[in-house]
């Protein structure tokens, strides 16, 4: 299987990779090929779940995407444009595995620091509003180190919702946390996402959390990393506790581990 | 606990080893035993030699640390905000630094004159410590933190004084630190080239008329404000690194 047709015309296509190389320069002129030949089309308002084995590039897409590394070939278009045009306009919101949230700064702070970067004025009730989203009332004068690292987390999730993006790029968001924080965490974004419906792209291993999530879980190859299945998950939302009780979500997550754990390659 | 008392102890031997040494006449006549240096430095006279050197010494040490820290500063964010001038600057920062201040002394008094040559010396002294300081700190940002502020749109200008600059106080503040004694000990050496009055000028004339008591005292005050200005900014080390981290 190759490119995913869209399901929709192109205008409802919120993000498109096509043929995308992406090789990186080892020492002595040699180069890793860490992508080859992938393609990925995110639709408007989707949930993209991007699973795959450590090292099979998923998080370089993630750093295309954000504009953060070209590609060697291949284009990506996010909006109809690059991902420059995205970023210009702070449309773009993006949360990592490092929190790396400003230390100096308070919670309020950290939220309103898309404003203040944008040069905007910040918006002190839409900040109050995050703060309450992400369940962190009370901790708007705490500093990121007095915080837990799923607070932490939220604090990073909320700022990256600030500006109300177009675009959310979460790369392992709660890779280092413990697995019932983690877990924890999965409700609440599913609960968050669910009131928001943006365009979401979320880089992961986990399979659980990928299948909570995401509206479609796109599988890759070992290096070079591409696309080697794609899974539509109809789980009706809201996804909630109930879920992950559910035999058909452990029925498809054991499908979609099995796809990680076989050597083979893309067919 | 034990450090502290570790350092005291260190004091008191030498301390103890210079007054042993003076009063034994081991190293000649040039050295007095340290209590009599003490008990000159109780004179009054004394103290209002010592007092006026010391004002105008601390004045130049203060100027030069302040002007030379914020002339570092800005030459650190332009080497940020314009990248291609970056490995200029560093490399115009080590040959300033290069030429030694003994001999940068007698250039100055013949062009801004005496009057504001320690001031210069102490800038220059100061200047290069926290010209490195600054450039590493601003370098020295997580990767995470600045692909956050990529992503966000931010400018190279929004990244240093948002990231770039807060981030690094702490490495700055500690070429601060670095910086108060060099000042103090570039004042010195300004003076030393004809200033009017300075704990430099009162070394060389004590020197020159053998008033070995009066160049000791001379030395031990020089050393003083050196290691009190470094004490001060170790103090504000502690409060920012607590603020910062």
């Amino acid at each position: 299987m190759l490119t995913r047709p869209a399901t929709s015309p192109d205008t409802a296509t919120a993000i498109a990779l096509r043929g995308i190389v992406k090789e990186f320069p080892l020492r002595r002129g040699a180069t890793v090929r860490a992508l080859d030949g992938l393609d990925l089309e995110i639709a408007h308002g989707e949930f993209v779940a991007l699973l795959g084995p450590s090292g099979c590039g998923k998080s370089t897409v993630l750093r295309l995407v954000a504009g953060l590394e070209q590609a060697t070939e291949g284009t990506v278009s996010v909006e109809g444009a690059g991902p420059a045009d995205l970023i210009r306009s702070h449309r773009l919101g993006v949360a990592f595995q490092e929190h790396a949230l400003l230390p100096w700064a308070t919670v309020r702070d950290n939220i309103a620091l898309p404003f203040r970067v944008a040069g905007r004025p910040v918006d002190h009730e839409r900040v109050a509003a995050l703060i309450s989203l992400v369940g962190l009332r009370g901790f708007e004068t705490a500093r990121p180190r007095q915080l837990s690292g799923g607070m932490r987390q939220r604090v990073a999730i909320a700022r990256a919702l600030a500006l109300a993006p177009d675009v959310l790029l979460l790369d392992e968001p709660f890779g280092a946390l413990d697995a019932v924080t983690r877990r924890r965490m999965n409700l609440e974004l599913a609960r968050i996402w669910a009131e928001q419906h943006i365009t979401t792209l979320l880089v992961t291993h986990d399979v659980d959390e990928a299948v909570l999530l995401a509206d479609r879980v796109v599988v890759m190859t070992g290096r070079p990393g591409r696309v080697r299945h794609v899974r539509e998950i109809a789980i009706p939302r809201p996804r909630g506790t109930d879920v992950t009780r559910d035999p058909g979500f452990h029925a498809i997550v054991d499908e979609l581990t099995a796809l990680l754990d076989d050597p083979e390659e893309a067919p | 606990m034990t450090d502290r008392a570790l350092a005291v102890a260190g004091v008191l031997v030498v301390a103890a080893l210079a007054e042993v040494i003076g009063r034994l006449g081991l190293a000649g006549v040039a050295w007095p035993p340290l209590s009599e240096v003490i008990s000159f430095l109780t004179e009054p006279q004394a103290r209002q030699v010592l007092g006026r050197a010391l004002a105008a010494t601390g004045a130049a040490a203060a100027a030069g640390f302040a002007l030379g820290s914020a002339v570092a500063l800005v030459v650190a964010a332009v080497g940020v905000l314009l990248p291609a001038l970056a490995p200029g600057l560093d490399r115009l920062a080590a040959v300033v630094h290069a030429v030694p201040l003994i001999a940068i002394g007698p250039l100055l008094i013949t062009t801004v004159g005496r009057e504001a040559t320690p001031m210069l010396v102490a800038a220059l002294a100061a200047g290069f410590a926290v010209f490195v300081a600054a450039t590493s700190a601003l370098a020295a940002t997580n990767a995470a933190q600045r692909d956050v502020f990529a992503v966000l749109g931010a400018g190279r200008l929004v990244t240093l004084l948002r990231l770039q600059l807060p981030a690094g106080v702490p490495l700055i503040v500690d070429g601060l630190t670095l910086a108060a004694p060099a000042a103090v000990l570039g004042a010195v050496i300004g003076e030393w080239f004809g200033a009017r009055r300075g704990i430099g000028v009162l070394l060389v004339s004590s020197m020159q008329n053998m008033q070995v008591e009066q160049l000791w005292a001379a030395a031990l005050t020089a050393a003083a404000v050196s290691l009190l200005a470094y004490l001060l900014l170790v103090a504000l080390r502690g409060a920012v690194n607590r603020r910062f981290s």
